[in-house]
């Protein structure tokens, strides 16, 4: 009988996300008190020097990276379905490799679509 | 150990696993109603998508039947797909009547 | 245990309706994030650990990121815009509270189950959701496959535009004035 994962073992997760979260409280209070505050036009630019700054980095960008986001996104959550597939290629044998070969299968037609519709090409 | 585990997972009991999934839902529906920019509607919808999904999870975990916790995995694939629709016809929507505002979606209407 | 739901179940009850409520809608996406990583705590403390990852990875990692993105793209990262009458938005609150009352009374008498004959802690792990996802579950998930392939051939549909298009007199706003210069 292997050992089963418990609720329990995530406790490590929760400690360093506690230290992580901690950390950054501390670090942003200690500076707001240790620090000293200093405004002004000059002071609040991003860089001292250099090319001057034009707007802000909150600007609409092009929207024919809108396509690459979401393909992201779609075969992304396609490769999900790759982990517990993994986990029991064993157990599942030759019927589970060609269960996943048709759904590879799928998704390549889907790759091969969007290849030919040029929507990686960036111009 | 084992029962150590078992006592784990059942000692919140199934109702409240329940009630917090009705109440995450009706937030979500409450949303839906509530709000008139396009992006939000689609987030609240997620919202309820979630709160169906902890609740099966949940009846899955007491039951102790792996096919709940498949389901929720199917419904979350679809939630994807369907929000990758939904937004490029969010996008679309901007592009052509420059407005996310769903009260402009009755231009739909032939 | 029984402390650390109640902490997540307030912490996904108050994000959730920080989303409905925040002005700005990056703060609505970044309270949704918050809700969805407290349900993803639920499913670690329900045991259900591969739901746990695949929520983090499908959610919070790729659609949440998506919300974002699209919310830069059309510049919706400032407050305001269009808002329902105070009526509209009131009788929206107490429809959503109703709803809940509604559900709740309905299993006021609590759920009974009856639990399978022997209790499997291990029902959630990653080996045993596969073991049903490719054996009871094999035509869903070669179906799920189409379902993507239809995603990505109607998003590329909806989202890429052709080269060469008359206007269309239906369109107006900034995308006639694009395509008709």
């Amino acid at each position: 009988m292997e050992p089963i994962s418990t609720p329990h073992d995530y406790l490590p997760v929760l400690v360093q996300a506690a230290i992580a979260v901690g950390f950054v409280g501390f670090a942003l209070s200690a500076a707001a008190f240790l620090g000293p505050r200093l405004h002004g036009r000059k002071k609040e630019e991003s860089f001292e020097c250099g090319i001057e700054q034009q707007g802000d980095a909150r600007r609409p960008f092009s929207v024919k990276y809108l396509l690459i986001a979401i393909l992201f996104v779609l075969f992304d959550v396609e490769v999900i379905f790759l982990y517990p597939w993994a986990v029991n290629f064993k157990a599942l044998g030759a019927v589970g490799f060609v269960e996943m070969v048709v759904f590879v299968g799928f998704v390549l037609a889907g790759l091969y679509y969007v290849l030919r519709k040029g929507v990686m090409r960036i111009e | 150990m084992d029962q150590g585990i078992i006592t784990a997972i059942r000692t919140v009991p199934l109702d409240h696993y329940v009630l917090l999934s009705f109440l995450l839902f009706g937030i979500g529906a409450a949303g839906v109603a509530l709000r008139r920019n396009t992006i939000i509607v689609l987030m609240c919808i997620e919202l309820m998508f979630n709160s169906v999904n902890l609740l099966l999870a949940a009846f899955s975990a007491h039951h102790s039947d792996p096919r709940g916790q498949v389901f929720v995995f199917f419904i979350m694939l679809v939630a994807a797909a369907e929000v990758t629709v939904g937004l490029s016809i969010l996008v679309m929507m901007k592009r052509i009547v420059d407005s996310v505002d769903v009260n402009q979606l009755n231009r739909l209407k032939g | 245990m029984a402390a650390l739901f109640y902490i997540l179940a307030a912490i996904s009850v108050i994000s959730a309706l920080t989303v409905v409520g925040a002005r700005n809608p990056v703060n609505s996406v970044i309270a949704l994030v918050v809700c969805f990583l407290s349900i993803a705590g639920h499913y670690v403390l329900l045991n259900a650990q591969f739901l746990a990852m695949v929520h983090v990875i499908v959610y919070t990692g790729a659609i949440m990121v998506l919300f974002l993105f699209v919310i830069m793209l059309l510049n919706l990262n400032k407050p305001g815009g269009p808002r329902k009458s105070l009526a509209m938005r009131l009788a929206a609150a107490v429809a959503g509270g109703l709803l809940f009352l509604t559900l709740a009374a309905a299993v006021r008498q609590g759920v009974a189950i009856t639990p399978a004959a022997g209790f499997d802690p291990g029902v959630g792990l990653v080996r045993h959701v596969g073991q049903v996802l490719f054996t009871e579950f094999l035509l869903p998930f070669e179906v799920s496959s189409v379902l993507f392939l239809s995603a990505i051939v109607g998003v590329v549909m909806l989202a890429k535009k052709d080269k060469d298009e008359a206007p269309d007199p239906h369109i107006t706003g900034p995308e006639r004035a694009r395509r008709t210069a």
